[in-house]
């Protein structure tokens, strides 16, 4: 057999048990056994965390007439076409025989109940340093949720998007913490901000450009994105190009709550979604901590 | 002196044309990104003044909502004839497949706008310093849309009644708005816009 033939079988062979090997790979850790089931979760508590992490705002299809929670909008992105799925009760379409442990693993470590990794059209890396409680109040709330038995539909991707243990490369290159860490030097209104900003209200999510492979670019925190889903767009959130806009820590907190902007525009489309389905529903106190850690905010890779 | 006419009338028309070139809008467009820009005007001006951060002056906030009024229900319908889309109309093509939606806002914003004039001398919920939590909360809790921090079994269930509120231009009549805050009446005001411009505007290239 020529030597190239050779070869080709060679890297052939590893190439499959590569990807045999990249399926079996577990992901995701269990939390501690009866942890989280000792905690009582607070309805309100989870409800208001769940307006505040978009979970309400993705997961719905208002436009559609569709119930609360029981699918989103889809989302057009390059690697296909996703659909947020159902979020009600329902035992089968939703996550209505999910535990609260198979809660905590999907929110903050983006893994399904059956180990399979979710695309990060999922806002997950934004969430996972949610506490017990944080994660004992949101199940408590969508536990709530009355059930809708109706499928959200299959996401629509191509060869190799389709290919979910591929996520598994992606998760353990560009998975990282999110920077949401008090610093003692600031204001409790700075890291509460710091806190929503760059966790739970996941800014970033949108307000950063991301790489060829979909993961956001340190470099480029919170300077805007021109390649959003559906060919959408968001401006920079740096506070230098704020403040040129006329923006200060009292307008953007009104904006969050109103939509107006400085120049007394009102937000349209996902940014109008944000605060009508979000933000708005957040206390005063909150908005203006997300405000003032906006305005500035720490950037990292510069 | 005809040189320096013809030249006077090169620069006019070169101007006008630039002016007309800037926004590349004309016709019904034009007049509607007009419309627009004087309702945005007045909400520029009432921002400041509902925030507390500029003396409160019900005779500036009854001129600003006339303005809107101006601009709202059948005449901002009327604006959107059939066809008048596509570029550089930042308006969407579902406006016409949801017409009754698109009509539903605009009557909305009508009504709550004549909320806001009726409102202007009720003043701010806390003048001087915003709209406080509780002044929000009721100002929510009136448009319904308010349940998700209320709690109970509402808990997660606000979201939709609350833009139903707005789009069917339920929930709320100018009578009700008359009885509120000044801020919670703008507030009413914003929310029509931000519903209307969340469905029916092209976000900015």
């Amino acid at each position: 057999m020529p030597r190239i033939g050779r070869i080709f079988i060679f890297l052939g062979c590893i190439g499959a048990v590569g990807i045999l090997g990249l399926k079996a790979w577990p992901i995701g850790s269990a939390p501690r056994p009866g942890a989280l089931e000792e905690i009582e979760g607070s309805v309100d508590r989870g409800a208001y965390l769940a307006r505040a992490s978009g979970c309400i705002a993705c997961h719905s299809n208002f436009d559609e007439g569709r119930a609360p929670l029981s699918g989103g909008a889809p989302l057009e992105t390059d690697f296909g076409v996703f659909y947020p799925p159902n979020l009600t009760t329902d035992p089968e379409h939703g996550l209505g025989n999910w535990t609260v442990s198979d809660f905590a693993r999907a929110v903050r470590q983006g893994v399904s109940p059956e180990g399979d990794p979710y695309y990060p059209t999922f806002t997950y890396p934004f969430y996972s340093e949610f506490t017990d409680r944080d994660i004992a109040d949101l199940w408590a709330a969508f536990l709530t949720v009355p059930p809708i038995s109706e499928p959200a539909p299959e996401h629509e991707t191509t060869f190799p998007f389709d290919q979910r243990w591929g996520l598994k490369l992606w998760r353990a290159v560009f998975l990282s913490e999110p920077d949401t860490g008090s610093d003692p030097a600031r204001s409790d209104d700075w890291n509460r901000g710091r806190w929503l900003v760059r966790g739970a209200a996941h800014c970033g999510a949108c307000h950063t450009d991301r790489n060829l492979a979909g993961a956001r670019v340190a470099k480029r925190e919170f300077a805007g994105n021109e390649n959003l889903p559906g060919g959408k767009s968001a401006p920079s959130i740096r506070p230098a190009e704020l403040l040129d806009s006329g923006w200060d820590v009292s307008n953007l907190a009104y904006s969050l709550r109103t939509g107006i902007t400085p120049e007394g525009d009102v937000f349209g489309g996902s940014m109008a979604e944000v605060v009508n389905f979000g933000t708005a529903f957040l206390s005063d106190a909150d908005l203006t901590a997300i405000a003032t850690y906006i305005m500035d905010s720490d950037l990292s890779g510069d | 002196m005809q040189f320096k006419t013809w030249i006077a009338a090169a620069a006019i028309s070169s101007i006008g044309f630039a002016a007309f070139a800037h926004s590349g809008a004309s016709g019904v467009v034009k007049k509607r990104m007009d419309a627009m820009g004087e309702m945005g005007k007045a909400m520029k001006t009432l921002t400041p003044m509902m925030q507390g951060q500029t003396d409160y002056e019900p005779d500036v906030v009854r001129s600003a909502a006339e303005t809107i009024l101006g601009h709202a229900g059948a005449e901002m319908t009327s604006q959107f004839p059939e066809g008048s889309n596509g570029k550089p109309s930042e308006a969407l093509d579902v406006i016409w497949k949801d017409w009754m939606t698109f009509e539903a806002l605009a009557d909305a914003l009508q009504v709550r706008a004549e909320g806001l004039k009726l409102a202007a001398d009720n003043g701010l919920a806390q003048p001087g310093a915003g709209l406080g939590v509780e002044g929000t909360m009721s100002g929510q809790a009136m448009m319904g849309s308010g349940h998700a921090m209320m709690g109970g079994s509402q808990g997660m269930m606000g979201g939709s009644q609350g833009m139903m509120g707005v789009s069917t231009g339920q929930m709320m009549s100018a009578e009700m708005l008359a009885e509120m805050p000044a801020n919670a009446a703008f507030m009413a005001v914003t929310q029509v816009c931000s519903a209307c411009h969340q469905k029916f505007r092209a976000e900015e290239d």
